[in-house]
């Protein structure tokens, strides 16, 4: 993980999840720190903005385990700045 | 009270022109969702609706006419005109002061909004049509219709999303048994397919780029729809007295709101909307046999609606037929609740439950009959229809066929 990159998504998920940024960390779990599917909305809005990316709606459905914990958001966001940079 | 009758029905929508149009698809499953051709969506994530086609506003409307109408606006005149003439109302003289006009829109004129703030905005235009603001006012569907058919009762729009045409609905029956008013040229209208508006909703992340599957285990969520509903609302010994043909009584009408939040929808609020209905009709919930369904096909709302229909129904629940239309004409938010109804009292004449099209497979929490992808004969007499809109505002209307006694 990117130490800049991972520190701004997790300053976006404390904001929205109103934790203290201190306390994020890679295995936070994003449905215990109270991230329901309409919040995650606004965290994906927020991160679409921030860094300039596209996040399908695929990943967001009710049965998507992949984003689990803050360190799979920041995953997701390191892919796909590096796939705007190659495509 | 004043028993309430329906004589009269009209609408346009993405199945066509006319109130037959509608029904004939509607029984057939025959969806009306397809690519947006309304603006070009390159960029977008979704790209399909429920548009209304082959539509040229040239072929109803005078050009002179155009610059104060519309979409939505002439949508809400068309399905009026229609459901007028088909109630046969004469509206001449003093009987033009008994009748009320209630018609709902979720935002009202949209594409005047999109189209002109676009051209002041982003294309260096300095100034806009002066016929821009009463164009886009969401009451401008409830004055046209008074002006094009001439009804000079209470007139006035009601808003409350995809309650919109429900709540219009409910106001005029008031006005009926209330004594105001003989007659309510009642329901919705929405026009919202545009640049900006689809856009926005592509933001809130329930829109389906498939298709609408209400109820199914793989639903991938809405689709919006376009298009207007009317119903001639009419109280008993006025339809009799002038001989008017009764498609169904309005037996009982609902309201509540889930007081919870703006987008997530909560059973218990859905449940007291369901139990008002029953109880304003003097039902039990034994009495109802089909439930056409708010089933937006989103993952939140049918499993809450279903959890609902459940609460209010108890055991009786196994018996009902439950489908969504939505599957068929798309989510057509202010129109919704009128274009269901249509469908709802359609279902109660022809003793057939629509289906729910696009049906794949079940979801552990949709386990009611939802009336999968093929139209059901079966015996009725009393159907509910649901609508809970955004921000928890929740009308439902029961209908039965027509008893003398």
């Amino acid at each position: 993980m990117t130490e800049s990159i991972s520190r701004e998504v997790f300053d976006i998920l404390a904001r929205h999840a109103e934790l203290d940024p201190d306390k994020v960390t890679p295995s936070t779990l994003l449905q215990m720190s109270g991230v329901d599917s309409l919040l995650m909305v606004e965290i994906i809005f927020d991160l679409e903005e921030h860094f300039d990316i596209t996040i399908p709606d695929e990943l967001l459905g009710m049965q998507n385990q992949e984003l689990e914990t803050a360190a799979d958001v920041v995953r997701l966001v390191e892919k796909l700045i590096q796939h705007k940079k190659t495509s | 009270m004043k028993r309430v009758v329906v004589t009269g029905m009209g609408c346009i929508s993405s199945l066509g022109h006319t109130c037959d149009d509608f029904t004939r698809k509607l029984m057939q499953g025959e969806s009306g969702i397809g690519p947006i051709t309304l603006f070009d969506t390159d960029g977008f994530r979704v790209r399909i609706a429920a548009e209304v086609k082959a539509y040229d506003e040239l072929d109803f409307f005078p050009e002179k006419q155009l610059t104060k109408l519309d979409r939505y606006t002439q949508f809400a005149v068309l399905a009026s005109r229609e459901a007028v003439t088909d109630a046969g109302l004469n509206i001449t003289g003093p009987e033009a002061e008994r009748i009320a006009v209630v018609h709902g829109t979720g935002i009202g004129g949209q594409s005047t909004q999109d189209i002109n703030y676009h051209r002041i905005y982003s294309q260096g235009i300095k100034r806009l049509h002066p016929f821009t603001v009463p164009k886009l006012i969401p009451s401008a569907g409830a004055s046209w219709i008074s002006m094009d058919l001439g009804i000079t009762g209470p007139a006035f729009a009601t808003t409350s999303a995809c309650s919109s045409a429900g709540h219009a609905i409910g106001m005029g029956v008031l006005m009926l048994r209330a004594g105001i008013a003989d007659v309510a040229v009642t329901g919705g209208s929405e026009a919202l397919i545009t640049f900006g508006t689809i856009k926005a909703w592509e933001g809130l992340r329930v829109m389906s780029n498939d298709t609408c599957r209400p109820f199914s285990k793989n639903r991938s969520g809405m689709v919006i729809g376009e298009g207007a509903g009317t119903l001639i609302f009419e109280t008993l010994e006025h339809a009799k007295a002038r001989k008017a043909k009764i498609y169904a009584e309005l037996a009982g009408f609902g309201m509540s709101s889930d007081a919870h939040d703006m987008l997530q929808p909560l059973d218990k609020g859905a449940a007291r909307a369901m139990r008002a209905a029953l109880d304003d009709a003097g039902m039990t919930p034994e009495d109802i046999d089909y439930i056409n369904a708010h089933g937006t096909g989103t993952p939140q709302n049918d499993p809450t609606e279903t959890r609902a229909i459940h609460d209010v129904f108890g055991s009786h629940a196994d018996n009902l037929a439950v489908s969504s239309t939505k599957s068929i004409h798309g989510h057509t938010l202010g129109a919704a609740s009128a274009l269901e109804a249509i469908a709802t009292i359609h279902a109660l004449q022809e003793q057939h439950a629509p289906p729910t099209a696009n049906f794949l497979e079940p979801d552990p929490q949709c386990d009611l009959d939802y009336v999968p992808n093929k139209a059901r004969p079966m015996s009725m007499s009393a159907a509910m229809s649901n609508s809970f809109a955004f921000g928890g505002l929740n009308t439902v209307l029961v209908f039965k066929t027509y008893n003398e006694s």
